[in-house]
C-alpha cells in the first residue's frame, strides 16, 4: 500500500502532498527531489522510476512537466503504482480540464477531496472518473487554456492549421459551459505511434506500430456506444512460433499482433463483425490498445548521405520523401543528426524556394537540426550542409555521425490501415443526434535511419 | 463556489488568525465555508491554524458534505495535538456514523480511522461494527478498510471485538468492491501478524476468482496477489486456476497484466503436461511484449521482471529478441535494461542479428549506453563459442573508429574473451597495442597490462611496452600497479633476460619500499620471496594455468533466482533483491505522532527533516541507496591476477576502513531487554568492558540483543559493530543504539539484523564472527553461535497432507537423524509449546510401540522446508530426532537446536 503521495513541480517545489499512513518522514519530497536531480549511479544520469533511499521506496512518473511521486515501505507491485500515478494525472485533468502547476494550486480542495476518495489508508478504491463523480463535491476553477499547454495525447490534435472545432479536450467533464447546457459530443482518437530503423542501405530493419483508440465523452446519460473496425481485421499472428510469420504486405489484411481493451468493453461480437460495445464513462480512457509488426508502409523514407569533401570537410545530404497521398499533410517535422565532435561549423544549403524550414547546428552536443512546418504528401525535400572539422586527428567520419532521427505528426493518417467503420450511439430520441469526431494521428516514436 | 481558491492564500494585513476566527463564527454558511477553506489553505503551507480547533470543529455540524470534509481533512491534522478537545467531535462523527446519507456514514468511520488519538479509537469500534454491516457497499467497503487502520493502531482491539469475522464474511459479499478491499485489509492484517489469520481455502480461493471477474482493475489486483499465496494442491487445480486467470492478460492495466502473469507463473511450476506449459508461454508473450508498449516508467517496470523470467523460462520470449532493440528516443535506464535482456536472448542463430545491433549502438552518443554496449559484445562471445570470432572482428572494427571510451571498453571485454579462450585470439594483440598510448582509464590500463604479461613470450616487444608503464609507476592507481607488478614478474619468468630483470628491481622496490598500499606491498614482497627463493615455484604460482570462466550474464543464483520469481510483480523484482533485503516497515506506533501531518505545502522548509529522517531509516539497511542494480549486477570476471596476498581476516581492515555497508554510528538511546545474556567478552578480556549477547526473534525479525557493561574508569562512547562474513549473511540491518557509557554503569539494545548480505561459502557453520568497537578500547572481537531456531519463519506451519506429500517427495539422502541420548521429554505439551515459540510447529502426534512420535515442520527464510520426526517414550531418556529437508547441509546445525530447544 502507498505511504504518501506528492506532486511536484519541475523545481521541486510541493503542490500537493498526502500522508495515507504516516510511516514515511515528512521530509522525503526533498529526499526524493535531491536524488533524482543529482541521480549519479551504474553510469546512468537518469533515475529508474522506482528506486529505495533509506528503506523507503519512491516511485515517480512525468506527466507534462510535473512529477508525480508515491512512496512506501513494503514490498508492493510497481506496475500498480506506477499506472496509478498516471491515472491519478488523467482524473485530476479530467476535472480540471488542464493539468499543469497553476491549475492545480488554483483547485487544490478538489484536489485533495479527489485524492481522498481515490486512494483510502493507501489502498486504491477507484480511479473512475465516472464513480468518482458521485463522492467529490467541489467545483473545478477553470484556468485560461489558450496559453497553456494541455495534457494528453488529444493534444497534439491542437496544432497546425487544421485545428478541430472546439475546445472540447481541454475541457472539464464536470463544469458546466456557460451557456448552461453541456454540448453532446464525443471524441474517439485514434494515435498510432512509429518505430522504424532503416539500415543504411535503406532496407527496414525493424518497424512496429503501437496504436492506442482513446475515448472522451461528453454524452448526458452514458447510452451504449458500438464501434465497428474493418471487415479483414484479426489478433494474433496465426499459429506456430509465428515469428517468421508475415501477411504478404499488399493483400490488405489488418493484423494486430496483440491487443487490449478497457474493462467496460464487450467483445461479445468482436469476432463475428468485428465490433465492440461499451458504455462509456465519463472521462478520458483507453478503449484499446494493440500493437502490430505486420509490414506496413513508412509514410516517410530518409535517405542519408555524408561524403568526405577534402580534409578537414565533409558534405551532408538528407532527402527526405513523403510517400502517402497528396491529400494529406504532415507536419511539425524536425530531423535530427548527431555530427562528429570534432565538427566546428556547419553551413546549410536548403532546395530554393523553400517555405517555412529551419537550419541549425547546436554546438553544445554537435547535431543538426533540420525544422520544417509541413510536407505534402508526395513531395521530396532535400538539404545539405557542408561540415568543418578542426584540424585535430579525427577517424572515420561515417561511423561518428547518425543515426538520422526524425519526429513527425500526421493528422487523418494511420499507418495500419486501422478503420473505425462506424461509431453508433444508442438513440434516446429521434432528435438525439450528439457531434461525433472520429480522429485519427499518426507520429513518429523511433524513426531512425542509420548512415 | 466562485472565484479562485488561491485567494485564500494571500495574506491579510491585519492579524490572520483573529480575523478567521471571526469569519468561522459568522451566520451566514458561506462566508463559514469560505473560511474553512482559508484555514485549510494556511494549513497546506504549513502556518499553525491549531488554534482555530474549536472554532473548526463547531462547523462540523452541516448538512454541507463539501464544508464537512474540509472540517474532517482539519481534525485529521490537528486531533493530535490537541487530543482533549479532539473529544469534542466525538459527538459529532458518532451521530455521523448513523446519517441518512450513506456518503457521511463511510466518511465519518474513514476520518476516525485516521485520528490516531486513543479517546477517538474507542469511540470508533460501534459504528464501525454497524457499518460492517451496512446495506450501503460504499459504506462496507471503507468499513473494512477501517478495521485494517484500526489493527495498525490496536490490533487486540480488533481481535478483541471479532472484527476479523466480519471481516471474513466480507469476502462472500455481493458487492465486488467490498470484497476487493476485506482482501485487501485481510492480506495487510496478516503481513503484520504471526498467526494465521487470513488463510486461502479451496472455498474462498472459488469465491475471489468468481469475485475477480467483476471487480474493479485495481481490485482485480488486491485479489490476484492474495491468490498468488495460494498452493494448488495438484497439477489438475492449477490448470483451473490458470484458465480463470489467462483472461486477465488482456487488461488494459498493467498492474492487472503483471499479477496475473506472477500467479500463471507460480501455478505453472506445478502443471507438469509439456503441453499446457508450452501453451501457456506462448500466451504469456505477447501480452509481456505489449508492456513494451506502456509509458516508459512501466517498461522499465516489465523489463526487469521479463530479465527475471527468461531465466527461468528462455522458450516464453526466445522469437521476440527485436522487441528488445532499443528505440532512439528510449529513456537510458530503459536502453540498459534492454541491453541485458539482449545478451540473455542472444544465441546461435539471431547473434548476427544482435551484433549488428550492438555495432549501431556503440557508435551512438550517450557513452555510458556505448559502454554498456560495447561490453555487451563481449559477453556475447564469451556466452556463444560459435559466435565469439564474429563478436571478436566487430570489436576490432569499432577499436578502428579509435573514439577513445570505446577502444578502452573493448580492450577491458577482450581480457575476458581472452580468459575464455586461451591461446586462441592472440593474433589481434597487434592491434591492441596500436592503442596502448591512448588508454587512460585505470581499468583498460590493467587489463592491457595484463594481456601483455599473460602473453609476453609472443609479444617481441612486451619489455618495451610494460617499461613504457613503469616511470609513471607511483602515479598510478593501486588497480594499475597490482597488474604491472605481476606482469612485470611474468615478463621475467618468461624472459629471464637483462632488461626484464632491471624492471623487477625497479618494480619490487617501487612496490615494497615506496608505497603505502599493503595489498601493493604484501604481494611484491610474496613474489620477491618467491623469485630469490625457488624461481621454479615462482613459475608454478605465477604462470599457473587459469580456470577458464564463463558466462556471467544468467547471473543470479538459482535459490535467489526462486524466491525472485515468487515476487514477480512485486518491487522485489525490480530490485532483484529478496523482499527482506528492503522491507523495513516496522510497527511503531508512538513514533507516528508527530509525523501524520495532512497536507504539506511548498512554502514549509524542511529544517527538521534530518532528525526525522534518521528517525525513519533507524532500522533500515544502512546503505545510503538500494538502487535497483547493485545486488543484480556483478562485475565482469575479476583481472585474473594470481592474487597471492593472503586473505588475512579482515575484520579491522573493514572496521577502520571504509566499508560503511554495517558501521553504524552510534547516537541513539537504548531499548531494553529481558532475560540475561551469555558473557562472551568477559570484564576480564575486556579491560573492563562486558559485552553479552545473543540473537533472538522478535515479531518475526532478527535481532542482536546486546548488554554492555562498562566497569572501566572511563566513560565509552562511539560504539560501532561488525559482523564478519558468516554461513546465513546475516549483517546489521541499522545503527547500533549504545549511548555514552559512564563508568559502572550498562547499557543494553536490540539491534536489527539482515540475512543474506555478506554470505561466506564453504560448509554451513553456526560461527558468528564479531568485531565491536569504541573510540576508547581497541577491537574486541569475539565468537558467538548462530543458533538455527531464530531463522525459523513465522509461516512454516503446513497442512498434514503437503507434510506427507513433502516428505515422500524428497529423496532418502536428504533424511538425516541424530540421537539425544542424554534428552528426555517430560511433558509432551509443554515442548510442544516450546517448540513452537520457536516456529517449529506440531503436526501430528501417533503411537508406535511404547514410544511416541511426534511430527514439526519449521521453514527457514528463502523457503528450505524441514520435516522434523522425533521419537521418544515421555518421561524416559533419549530421544530421536530424523529430518527430512532440501538443505541437508544445515542438519547439524538444526539438530544443535533442538537440543537446546529440548534442553532448556
Amino acid at each position: 500500500m502507498i505511504s504518501q503521495l506528492f506532486v511536484l513541480s519541475q523545481r521541486g517545489d510541493n503542490i500537493v502532498f498526502r500522508d495515507y499512513r504516516g510511516e514515511v518522514q515528512k521530509g522525503s519530497a526533498e529526499i526524493f527531489f535531491r536524488k533524482v536531480k543529482f541521480w549519479k549511479e551504474d553510469g546512468q544520469e537518469e533515475a529508474p522510476p522506482v528506486f529505495n533511499v533509506d528503506g523507503v521506496n519512491y516511485f515517480h512518473v512525468k506527466v507534462v512537466g510535473l512529477l508525480f511521486v508515491a512512496t512506501t515501505r513494503v514490498n508492493i507491485a510497481p506496475s500498480l503504482v506506477l499506472e496509478l500515478l498516471q491515472r491519478i494525472a488523467r482524473v485530476i485533468k479530467d476535472y480540471l480540464g488542464i493539468l499543469n502547476e497553476d491549475s492545480l494550486r488554483k483547485n487544490f480542495v478538489l484536489v485533495y477531496e479527489l485524492l481522498d476518495e481515490v486512494i483510502d489508508f493507501g489502498y486504491v478504491q477507484t480511479t473512475s472518473t465516472e464513480m468518482l463523480k458521485s463522492y467529490v463535491f467541489n467545483e473545478p476553477i477553470v484556468v485560461d487554456a489558450a496559453r497553456l499547454q494541455s495534457l494528453g495525447p488529444a493534444a497534439i490534435f491542437m496544432q497546425g492549421p487544421k485545428r478541430m472545432p472546439g475546445t472540447a479536450v481541454t475541457k472539464s467533464v464536470v463544469a458546466t459551459e456557460p451557456g448552461g447546457r453541456r454540448r453532446e459530443e464525443i471524441f474517439v482518437d485514434i494515435i498510432e505511434k512509429i518505430s522504424i530503423t532503416f539500415s543504411s542501405s535503406g532496407y527496414i530493419l525493424t518497424s512496429e506500430i503501437d496504436g492506442t483508440i482513446q475515448m472522451k465523452s461528453y454524452l448526458t446519460g452514458n447510452p451504449e456506444i458500438r464501434l465497428a473496425f474493418n471487415d479483414d481485421l484479426s489478433i494474433g499472428r496465426g499459429g506456430g512460433s509465428g515469428y517468421d510469420y508475415r501477411s504478404s504486405s499488399g493483400s490488405g489484411a489488418v493484423i494486430l499482433d496483440d491487443c487490449n481493451f478497457h474493462q467496460s468493453v464487450r467483445l461479445d461480437s468482436f469476432d463475428m463483425d468485428k465490433t465492440l460495445s461499451l458504455i462509456p464513462p465519463d472521462g478520458e480512457f483507453t478503449v484499446m490498445n494493440y500493437r502490430l509488426t505486420q509490414e506496413f508502409k513508412p509514410p516517410f523514407r530518409i535517405n542519408p548521405l555524408i561524403e568526405e569533401a577534402g580534409a578537414l570537410k565533409a558534405e551532408v545530404i538528407i532527402k527526405v520523401r513523403a510517400d502517402f497521398s497528396s491529400s494529406i499533410t504532415a507536419n511539425t517535422i524536425m530531423v535530427m543528426m548527431p555530427l562528429p565532435k570534432y565538427t566546428t561549423r556547419a553551413s546549410f544549403e536548403l532546395e530554393p524556394g523553400a517555405l517555412g524550414q529551419t537550419t541549425d547546428f547546436k554546438e553544445a552536443n554537435k547535431r543538426l537540426e533540420w525544422g520544417l512546418k509541413k510536407i505534402v504528401g508526395g513531395s521530396e525535400h532535400t538539404l545539405r550542409a557542408k561540415l568543418t572539422f578542426s584540424p585535430e586527428s579525427h577517424g572515420n567520419i561515417t561511423k561518428e555521425s547518425g543515426p538520422v532521427s526524425m519526429t513527425f505528426t500526421i493528422p487523418m493518417y494511420n499507418a495500419s490501415k486501422l478503420q473505425v467503420k462506424y461509431l453508433q450511439i444508442a438513440k434516446k430520441s429521434g432528435t438525439y443526434n450528439p457531434y461525433r469526431w472520429v480522429r485519427y494521428v499518426t507520429q513518429a516514436n523511433s524513426y531512425v535511419a542509420r548512415i | 463556489m466562485s472565484g479562485h481558491d488561491s485567494k485564500y492564500f494571500s495574506t491579510t494585513k491585519k492579524g490572520e488568525i483573529p480575523e478567521l476566527k471571526e469569519e468561522l463564527n459568522s451566520q451566514y454558511k458561506d462566508k463559514r465555508k469560505d473560511a474553512v477553506k482559508k484555514v485549510i489553505a494556511a494549513m497546506t503551507v504549513g502556518k499553525d491554524v491549531s488554534s482555530l480547533f474549536t472554532d473548526v470543529v463547531n462547523c462540523m455540524q452541516t448538512e454541507n458534505l463539501e464544508l464537512k470534509k474540509l472540517v474532517y481533512l482539519y481534525l485529521i491534522n490537528y486531533a493530535k495535538s490537541q487530543p482533549d478537545l479532539a473529544i469534542l467531535a466525538v459527538n459529532t462523527f458518532v451521530k455521523d456514523s448513523q446519517d441518512p446519507n450513506p456518503l457521511i456514514r463511510a466518511l465519518a468511520v474513514r476520518t476516525m480511522g485516521c485520528i490516531r488519538v486513543d479517546k477517538i479509537t474507542e469511540y470508533l469500534c460501534d459504528p464501525l461494527q454497524r457499518c460492517l454491516k451496512d446495506d450501503d457497499p460504499y459504506v462496507r467497503k471503507t468499513a473494512a478498510i477501517c478495521v485494517a487502520k484500526l489493527y495498525d493502531i490496536n490490533a487486540e482491539l480488533v481481535e478483541d471485538r471479532g472484527f476479523l469475522e466480519s471481516l471474513k464474511d466480507l469476502i462472500s459479499d455481493n458487492n465486488p468492491m467490498v470484497v476487493a478491499n476485506a482482501v485487501a485489509a485481510l492480506a495487510e492484517i496478516q503481513e503484520n501478524s504471526a498467526r494465521p489469520i487470513f488463510e486461502i481455502t479451496s472455498h474462498t480461493l472459488s469465491k475471489l476468482l468468481t469475485a475477480l471477474n467483476e471487480c474493479t482493475e485495481w481490485g482485480q489486483v488486491f485479489i490476484l496477489d492474495a491468490l498468488s499465496r495460494y498452493k494448488a494442491p495438484d497439477a489438475r487445480e492449477a490448470e483451473n486456476i490458470v484458465e480463470r486467470v489467462t483472461p486477465r492478460l488482456q487488461h488494459a492495466n498493467c498492474a492487472v497484466v503483471l499479477s496475473a502473469v506472477k500467479m500463471i507463473l507460480q501455478q505453472m511450476e506445478l502443471i507438469t503436461s509439456t503441453d499446457v506449459v508450452r501453451n501457456l508461454c506462448k500466451k504469456m508473450a505477447p501480452p509481456l511484449v505489449t508492456l513494451l508498449s506502456a509509458e516508459p516508467e512501466i517498461q522499465y517496470v516489465a523489463l526487469r521482471n521479463i530479465n527475471l523470467i527468461v531465466q527461468r523460462r528462455p522458450t516464453i520470449l526466445a522469437h521476440e529478441i527485436k522487441v528488445f532493440f532499443c528505440k532512439y528516443n528510449d529513456p537510458i535506464y530503459v536502453k540498459m535494461e534492454k541491453l541485458e535482456i539482449m545478451i540473455k536472448l542472444a544465441s546461435d542463430r539471431n547473434i548476427d542479428q544482435v551484433l549488428l545491433e550492438f555495432k549501431e549502438y556503440a557508435t551512438e552518443v550517450d557513452v555510458d549506453f556505448v559502454r554498456k554496449a560495447v561490453r555487451a559484445i563481449g559477453r556475447c562471445a564469451i556466452k556463444l563459442e560459435r559466435a565469439a570470432e564474429r563478436c571478436i572482428s566487430v570489436l576490432l572494427e569499432l577499436i578502428k573508429i579509435k573514439v577513445n571510451y570505446v577502444v578502452q571498453e573493448a580492450i577491458i571485454v577482450i581480457k575476458d574473451i581472452f580468459r575464455r579462450y586461451p591461446n586462441t585470439y592472440e593474433s589481434i594483440i597487434a592491434t591492441l597495442c596500436e592503442s596502448l598510448d591512448t588508454l587512460d582509464e585505470p581499468e583498460a590500463k590493467a587489463s592491457m597490462i595484463w594481456i601483455i604479461g599473460e602473453y609476453a613470450e609472443r609479444i617481441d616487444n612486451a619489455d618495451e611496452l610494460l617499461e613504457s608503464f613503469l616511470e609513471s609507476f607511483p602515479e598510478e592507481p593501486a588497480q594499475v600497479q597490482l597488474q604491472l607488478l605481476t606482469a612485470t614478474v611474468k615478463l621475467f619468468l618468461k624472459k629471464p633476460t637483462e632488461g626484464p630483470q632491471q624492471m623487477i628491481q625497479v618494480v619490487l622496490n617501487n612496490a615494497t619500499v615506496e608505497t603505502d598500499n599493503p595489498d601493493l606491498r604484501d604481494r611484491a614482497y610474496i613474489y620477491w620471496r618467491l623469485l630469490s627463493t625457488d624461481p621454479e615455484a615462482a613459475k608454478d604460482v605465477v604462470l599457473a594455468e587459469k580456470p577458464v570462466i564463463s558466462d556471467d550474464s544468467n547471473q543470479i543464483d538459482p535459490s535467489l533466482l526462486d524466491e525472485l520469481l515468487a515476487n514477480i510483480a512485486t518491487l522485489s523484482s525490480v530490485y532483484h533483491k529478496p523482499p527482506e533485503a528492503f522491507v523495513t516497515r516496522v510497527k511503531t506506533t508512538a513514533q507516528r505522532t508527530e509525523d501524520d501531518d495532512y497536507p504539506e505545502g511548498s512554502e514549509t522548509g524542511y529544517s527538521e527533516s534530518p532528525s526525522h529522517a534518521a528517525e525513519g531509516s533507524a532500522s533500515s539497511p544502512t546503505s545510503s541507496s538500494n538502487a535497483p542494480y547493485s545486488t543484480a549486477r556483478q562485475p565482469a570476471p575479476a583481472p585474473p591476477a594470481p592474487a597471492p596476498a593472503a586473505p588475512v581476516p579482515d575484520l579491522l581492515g573493514d572496521l577502520i576502513g571504509l566499508d560503511n555497508n554495517a558501521i553504524v554510528p552510534v547516537d541513539q538511546p537504548a531499548s531494553p531487554t529481558g532475560p540475561p545474556l551469555p558473557v562472551l567478552v568477559p570484564a576480564s578480556t575486556g579491560q573492563g568492558l562486558q559485552i553479552s549477547a545473543q540473537l533472538t526473534r522478535q515479531d518475526g525479525q532478527i535481532f542482536y540483543s546486546l548488554l554492555f557493561e562498562n566497569n572501566t574508569q572511563i566513560a565509552l562512547d562511539g560504539f560501532l559493530i561488525q559482523f564478519n562474513k558468516n554461513t546465513f549473511g546475516l549483517a546489521a540491518a541499522g545503527p547500533l543504539t549504545v549511548p555514552q557509557l559512564q563508568p559502572g554503569t550498562s547499557a543494553t539494545t536490540l539491534l536489527p539484523m539482515v540475512m543474506f548480505q555478506n554470505l561466506s561459502q564453504g560448509p554451513p557453520s553456526s560461527l558468528l564472527q564479531v568485531a565491536v568497537k569504541n573510540s576508547q578500547q581497541p577491537v574486541w572481537y569475539f565468537n558467538d553461535k548462530i543458533s538455527l531456531h531464530v531463522f525459523f519463519t513465522e509461516d512454516g506451519r503446513m497442512e498434514r497432507g503437503s507434510f506427507l506429500e513433502t516428505w515422500r517427495s524428497l529423496p532418502d539422502s536428504n533424511e538425516v537423524s541424530k540421537e539425544f541420548p542424554g534428552i528426555v521429554v517430560n511433558n509432551a505439551e509443554a515442548a510442544i509449546d516450546r517448540l513452537g515459540a520457536s516456529n517449529i510447529f506440531f503436526i501430528a502426534k501417533r503411537k508406535h510401540a511404547n514410544q511416541d512420535v511426534f511430527y514439526f515442520s519449521a521453514k527457514l527464510p528463502r523457503g528450505i522446508p524441514f520435516l522434523i520426526e522425533l521419537t521418544t517414550a515421555v518421561g524416559t531418556l533419549g530421544v530421536k530426532c530424523a529430518i527430512k529437508t532440501p538443505g541437508a547441509e544445515m542438519a547439524p546445525l538444526f539438530f544443535e537446536a533442538i537440543e537446546t530447544l529440548l534442553a532448556g
